[in-house]
């Protein structure tokens, strides 16, 4: 029994005259956490359908632990799946589910029992043996979905969207402990999501896509601070994207000059030696609310427009002068808030923290609509009478 | 991800094909082969010593024989297809119009007001389709005989109590197509207006529309793909039905066409002619035939 | 609205007529006593005369008509005229459910494999097949049965009329209703269980008959009473298929001797003994099918059930 370690070589699966997947290499260590991010209909979940083994590839090679299995049927597979619906056979206690595979891995009777009741131990549902799925709530499903893969002991996971029915509570709790169970457990956990805050919270790396490529593989920090493109940067969470130009490009020394509208700004992270239209991101919380009057580098005025009430945080949104909407966050510490609706402020934006990125050529409203897969109304715009 | 598919099934193909064989071949050899013969039959002709079936079986040498027997039949002098075909067309249109209209209504009810009280109801409607066509139309002969309860009922309320209901009467074999066919019909009905959305009707009289117009312009749209099933289920036996008439009236002046094909079938001599009725009534059912097996395999296909 | 509000007195009137214009006549939760009355009417309409004619296989008497007082003499009573004793009568029941268990019995298996091997079973072939199997309900019966007649008479005679060409043609005239049933059944349930399964370890036919097969046995089971009830009801196909009187199942022979022939009471004695095998096999279809889906808990398992087991 090998590793976990899985190569993805240049693989591509084509429906008829639709690509899914368009050449995806990529090689998943042993023992680590690692998500596939990206909207519905990115290839994520075919690839991960091709890992299992439901879908032959149309070119390319699946190698698990060194073997190439890409037209192995699922069962010949060392790998195993929790699906998004769970697919607990209705008809099985939850015992008898948890060890319905172990027939198949000539595992003796004796033994069956007490893995199954290891299983069930991993995943906290000690004693609802004898239960039917029906009886059984969302996250207790997605439970024994869980301990039915474990206990085969596989020397990978595949995940698709298991938390995805789940509501957010219980959803921010099940990836905590998915996480630390992954630790636990020590084997390779292959996770598929379009929720970027599932992705960052569990992996030890991940990669995003789209149309069915990977644009961006790295660690969470990575992927989020350095993004590639302004696509990653808006799908990882807010990017307050900002259309500028350059006028003078720079490099491991010299900082990028722009322009936003009538104003200068420097930026010292992202791809520097970029010339003519960029895009600039910056994450809300970097950006620092000063009072209108206070001067310095990287200060554009603006105005504030709506206070959003997060509980915990709140979230500012600003309307730069040269006309771009920005978001950023304060923390409610207790202390009351120097600024309300309307009122005009400094917004800086430090260097290290403006990041230059490509302009793929389309607006900022046409990147959040491919990012949200809808049709994003500009809240800031509403004035209120 | 769409456009998902199961490839898994392609590797196997051979598995689907050996479980569906049985049933295939059953279907090929006892259902498609006998219209063969039947065709053969039609276009065959006749041993005259014998007075029996000579088929034919190769379409080259179908002959028009029989064919020309019918056509007499229904053109020529002493013809008499003619009106058992009108006959059936004017009995099952009115029967059917008859069970559409007591029909919606009962299924309209169990399925939008019924309730708690809706497996009570479901259960009433359900029954008749587990009592057998034959004590259906048995229950109606004991009542409807001379001397029987319906005319000592008639003649209690000072209605003349003495006719022969079941002496020919066109009436009764319609109300008896009428009360054969209507529980199938109601429960074909029952589920389509079931499975309307009840929050598109409460959109409805959310955005304005009275009781009234939501019946008219939301129900009755929504519903009419399964007035037209509901109309074809009814009207496709109808249309070969002989056993009715045979059971309520028997008298030559309410034959329906099945009565005119059972009885060439069963004269010796006139078997091939026989069978060019019920081509011929094939024939005709064959579009509305199509038009429903297209839409239920379609609807079978939208469960997904 | 504003000015309603700031001129209480001088609009109230328009408000009130604004009101009157849009309140809906009556009460709108009232009960449709209209539908109800009806629906009540129809239910006595067809149930009575059934009800009556059951009554009327107790009678005393050897009228159809006339209530002569209880006996169970056309059962069991009269050693001439009963079911019990009377060999025409007594061999057609027989003959009744011989048909119908032989045909429920070669009909589910091979309508439920049709259905699993035409839904995955992609193709053109398959497409048509299933053309055909629809076809073969939508048909009437008369001229399917007039068919499988010259077939058996003319091409296969080596099916001789009667058991056997009656179960052959019962086959197919009833093989649309596993084919349909568990087809639905089959979508409803999709893919993922099997897959599932595989990803487990089980081969392409572990996974049917562990995991497929288990979860189709409700709507299996469901096709099964609807073709033994059925077959026990049927008469056309029957009727054109049989030899001798020993292969007239009650249906057939009811039909025979409707005018005249066997007294009245014993034809209603048959009919009723029909009924109740259909009613049987309807009440273990409700019950074995709420059974069977036990581990689906829904709170409308009852009208389910009884949906199920009608094949609607």
């Amino acid at each position: 029994m090998g590793g976990g370690n899985i190569k993805l070589e240049s693989l591509i699966k084509r429906f008829d005259d639709f690509t899914a997947v368009d050449d995806i290499s990529v090689e998943i260590r042993a023992g680590e956490f690692f998500s596939l991010l990206g909207p519905s209909g990115c290839g994520k979940t075919t690839t991960l359908r091709m890992v299992a083994g439901f879908e032959p590839p149309t070119s390319g090679e699946i190698l698990l632990d060194g073997v190439d299995v890409g037209n192995w049927p699922p069962h010949r597979r060392n790998v195993n799946t929790v699906f998004q619906s769970y697919a607990l056979f209705p008809f099985l206690t939850v015992a008898e589910n948890v060890a319905f595979g172990m027939k198949y891995k000539s595992v003796p009777k004796s033994e069956r029992d007490d893995r199954v009741a290891e299983a069930l131990g991993l995943v906290q549902l000690t004693g609802y043996e004898h239960r039917r799925p029906n009886q059984l709530s969302g996250g207790q499903q997605q439970r024994v979905a869980l301990a039915r893969a474990l206990v085969l002991r596989p020397s990978v996971l595949l995940l698709d969207e298991p938390l995805g029915a789940l509501d957010a509570k219980l959803r921010r709790a099940l990836q905590v402990e998915l996480g630390a169970l992954q630790k636990q457990v020590g084997i390779t956990f292959l996770y598929v999501t379009h929720d970027q805050e599932e992705a960052l919270t569990m992996s030890d790396r991940l990669a995003v896509m789209n149309h069915g490529r990977i644009i961006q593989l790295g660690t969470p920090e990575e992927v989020y601070n350095e993004p590639v493109d302004a696509y990653v940067a808006d799908f990882l969470g807010v990017s307050n994207l900002m259309d500028a130009r350059v006028e003078s490009g720079g490099n491991g020394q010299r900082p990028c000059r722009l322009r936003l509208g009538d104003f200068c700004l420097e930026a010292q992270t992202g791809q520097l030696d970029a010339a003519g239209a960029v895009k600039l991101a910056i994450r809300p919380e970097r950006i620092h609310l000063h009072p209108y009057e206070t001067s310095g580098d990287n200060l554009v005025p603006g105005m504030v427009e709506r206070l959003v009430f997060l509980g915990s945080t709140t979230h500012v949104y600003v309307r730069l002068a040269s006309g771009s909407a920005l978001q950023t966050l304060v923390r409610n510490d207790g202390a009351a808030l120097p600024y309300s609706q309307g009122t005009p402020v400094s917004v800086g934006l430090p260097a290290d923290s403006l990041r230059v990125l490509p302009d793929p050529g389309v607006s900022v409203a046409e990147i959040h609509e491919k990012t949200t897969g809808d049709q994003v109304l500009d809240v800031t715009s509403t004035t209120p009478s | 991800m769409g456009r998902r598919q199961d490839t898994f099934d392609r590797r196997n193909r051979w598995l689907w094909v050996a479980l569906a064989a049985p049933g295939a071949i059953w279907l090929l050899v006892l259902f498609v082969a006998p219209f063969y013969v039947m065709l053969s039959v039609a276009g065959g002709g006749v041993n005259e010593f014998y007075q029996t079936v000579v088929p034919v079986w190769n379409p080259l040498h179908w002959s028009s024989f029989n064919f020309t027997g019918v056509w007499h039949d229904i053109v020529g002098t002493g013809a008499f297809i003619g009106s058992p075909a009108l006959r059936t067309l004017l009995y099952t249109a009115v029967a059917v119009a008859v069970s559409l209209a007591i029909a919606y209504p009962v299924a309209y009810f169990v399925s939008r007001y019924a309730g708690r009280r809706k497996a009570l109801f479901l259960i009433l409607l359900i029954a008749p389709f587990w009592v057998s066509y034959m004590m259906r139309m048995l229950a109606w002969i004991d009542l409807l005989q001379q001397g029987g309860i319906f005319n000592s009922a008639l003649s209690s309320v000072g209605l003349p109590g003495n006719t022969d209901w079941l002496g020919g009467k066109s009436v009764t074999v319609v109300l008896g197509l009428v009360y054969g066919y209507i529980p199938y019909l109601i429960l074909v009905l029952y589920a389509g207006l079931d499975r309307i959305d009840q929050r598109l009707l409460e959109a409805s009289r959310d955005l304005g529309l009275n009781k009234w117009r939501t019946f008219w312009q939301v129900t009755v749209p929504l519903s009419k793909p399964t007035l037209i099933a509901g109309a074809f289920i009814t009207a496709l036996p109808m249309l070969g039905d002989y056993f009715t008439n045979q059971l309520l009236s028997g008298a030559p002046g309410t034959t329906m066409i099945g009565n005119a094909i059972e009885g060439q079938l069963d004269s010796p001599g006139e078997t091939g002619q026989g069978a060019v009725l019920a081509l011929m009534l094939l024939v005709v059912l064959l579009i509305p035939m199509i038009y429903y097996a297209v839409s239920t395999a379609r609807s079978s296909s939208e469960f997904a | 609205m504003a000015s309603t509000v700031d001129k209480p007195v001088a609009a109230r009137s328009g408000v009130d007529k604004l009101a009157w214009r849009g309140r809906p006549r009556g009460n709108p939760w009232r009960r449709p006593w209209l539908m109800e009355g009806f629906t009540w009417l129809y239910i006595a309409w067809s149930i009575v005369p059934i009800a009556i004619a059951v009554l009327f296989s107790f009678n005393k008497g050897a009228s159809q008509a006339t209530w002569q007082g209880f006996s169970t003499k056309w059962y069991v009573g009269s050693q001439v005229t009963s079911v019990l004793h009377n060999p025409s009568l007594h061999q057609a029941v027989i003959q009744t459910l011989v048909l119908a268990v032989l045909t429920t019995l070669i009909c589910v298996p091979i309508g439920v494999g049709f259905a699993i091997g035409i839904d995955r079973w992609r193709s053109r072939t398959s497409t048509g097949l299933n053309f055909v199997m629809i076809f073969s309900f939508v048909v009437p019966e008369l001229l399917l049965a007039v068919a499988l007649f010259l077939l058996v008479t003319q091409a296969l005679t080596f099916i001789r009329l009667g058991t056997s060409a009656e179960v052959a043609g019962l086959v197919v005239w009833n093989i649309s209703w596993p084919a349909i049933i568990v087809r639905a059944r089959l979508i409803t349930i999709g893919n993922t269980y099997e897959e599932a399964a595989a990803d487990l370890g089980a081969s392409r036919i572990g996974a049917i008959r562990r995991v497929l097969l288990p979860l189709l046995m409700p709507a299996i089971f469901a096709s099964a009473v609807l073709v033994f009830a059925s077959t026990v009801d049927d008469f056309v196909i029957v009727e054109q298929l049989s030899s001798t009187a020993a292969t007239q199942p009650m249906s057939v022979l009811i039909y025979a001797n409707v005018h005249g022939g066997l007294s009245g009471p014993a034809l209603n004695a048959l009919a009723t003994i029909m009924l109740v095998i259909s009613v049987a096999a309807a009440l273990i279809g409700y019950a074995g099918y709420r059974w069977m889906t036990r581990g689906e808990g829904t709170s409308k398992r009852g009208t389910e059930a009884l949906t199920g087991i009608t094949g609607i």
